[in-house]
């Protein structure tokens, strides 16, 4: 249990002892899951200080409505990924982290504008950027409105001007480029 | 398969995964899966390819984030735990409100009241009937005292009528009928006034239908002075008569009740000359 050594374990072993609310399966939990939640967090909240507060308030979530998850309905990440994004968007949505974003420091600013203006400069976002490459542009800002900005595809269809039709196609297609990538 | 390839293919199955559909729909995705391996496939092909694509985007939290997080859920662990093991306590020691209790109480303050009110009803009882005792001794006293002032008074004239010496007290001797009558009378020439000694009366007890008359002769005629009746335990001591002027003799006869117009002679019992 040192931190040097994460704890790994299988989904069904995982799902298992969460259910059995064992110790030893919130320790795992966050060892195998804690960075891409992360990840996903900080893209949305943009925001080093309150994504953290988001990455604790997702785990206390999953632990306290695990009895809702069911295995039958689908992977465990799908069901605490789209927890960690929903947790996420109402923060940046909620008047709080508006207001705080408009009263920010000046020297807080430039960087905020870098942040807002370029992601390329992220160091953490280097890694994808042959996975960036291969989505079309039209994919990439799909998958983006979706899974990052939290649009519902209603909005998408407004926001970009394309029928609901052509969003549900383009959003597919975006994914269906992301598995031929990851086999 | 055509509509299952054709609702595979119509973005719903992203859209699920991605938490973008409704109740309805996220009903409608869990029954086709249900229903049909492809579709479930598909959902298994999608979350993965999500999974990774959110693992490519993974940044690693601050070391410090790992305590701070497991630190908030295992408080809710412990909670959970203090729960968990209480609820089963709980359920096997589920009772009765006790409501009956609230109950108790309006019945046992009814009965009080029913007894209070039974207590209430006996002290009144006793109190009426000693109140009515104390009435019958203030009346038994009243009279008492009407009659001791009454005595106080007749005591007072007497007194009066002796000490007074306009008072002349004539001496009624008993007829040849009657020599053992006697009887004392005052009288008084400046006030008119006729009293009778009833203390000193000596005469025979009269029955029902008679009374003694006191007559005044004045000039030769016979007047009226009123009636008396004499009885063995009277406690009277004087008795005020009919005022007279120049009387020049008293004389006293049985007449039937109420008094007669004209002296009965035959009846006079006692007679005196002033």
């Amino acid at each position: 249990m040192s931190k040097s050594r994460k704890i790994s374990l299988t989904e069904e072993e995982l799902v298992r002892s969460l259910r059995n609310r064992e110790r030893i399966a919130v320790e795992a939990l966050y060892d195998m899951y804690s960075s891409s939640l992360f990840g996903v967090i900080t893209r949305i909240v943009n925001e080093t200080t309150t994504a953290e507060d988001v990455l604790q308030e997702t785990f206390v979530r999953i632990w306290n409505s695990f009895s809702s998850y069911s295995a039958d309905k689908g992977r465990l990440f799908t069901w605490m990924v789209n927890i960690a994004r929903n947790l996420a968007i109402d923060k940046v949505r909620s008047k709080d982290f508006r207001n705080q974003n408009k009263n920010q420091d000046i020297e807080n600013t430039v960087s905020a504008i870098d942040e807002q203006q370029s992601t390329t400069y992220k160091p953490e976002l280097l890694g994808i950027k042959d996975l960036v490459s291969t989505l079309r542009p039209e994919q990439k800002s799909i998958l983006d409105l979706v899974y990052f900005k939290g649009y519902t595809h209603v909005e998408v269809a407004n926001e970009l001007g394309i029928p609901l039709g052509t969003v549900k196609t383009r959003l597919r297609m975006a994914i269906q480029e992301l598995r031929k990538h990851f086999n | 398969m055509e509509d299952v390839k054709a609702y595979i293919e119509s973005g719903v199955l992203e859209l699920y995964v991605l938490g973008e559909v409704s109740h309805d729909e996220r009903v409608e995705v869990e029954a086709m899966a249900l229903k049909h391996p492809a579709v479930k496939a598909e959902l298994a092909e999608i979350e993965a390819s999500m999974e990774r694509f959110a693992g490519e985007y993974a940044v690693e939290p601050p070391a410090g984030l790992r305590n701070r997080v497991l630190n908030s859920v295992l408080t809710n662990l412990a909670n959970d735990n203090t729960f968990r093991s209480r609820q089963p306590e709980v359920t096997g020691k589920i009772a009765p409100m006790p409501v009956p209790e609230k109950n108790d109480f309006y019945k046992y303050a009814f009965a009080a009241c029913l007894a209070l009110l039974v207590v209430s009803i006996v002290a009144l009882a006793d109190i009426y009937n000693q109140l009515q005792v104390s009435a019958h001794q203030v009346a038994a006293l009243s009279t008492q005292n009407q009659h001791f002032s009454k005595t106080v008074s007749l005591q007072n004239d007497m007194l009066i009528m002796f000490r007074d010496t306009a008072y002349k007290l004539v001496k009624l001797q008993g007829t040849a009928r009657n020599p053992s009558a006697s009887m004392m009378l005052a009288w008084s020439p400046a006030k008119k006034k006729v009293m009778i000694d009833m203390g000193s009366l000596k005469l025979p007890v009269n029955d029902k239908r008679h009374q003694y008359q006191l007559w005044a002769i004045v000039t030769g005629k016979p007047v009226n002075l009123g009636v008396f009746d004499v009885k063995p335990d009277s406690a009277a001591a004087i008795k005020v008569m009919n005022p007279v002027e120049n009387p020049q003799a008293f004389a006293i006869t049985l007449e039937p009740r109420g008094g007669s117009v004209n002296p009965t002679m035959a009846n006079l019992t006692v007679i005196s000359k002033i």
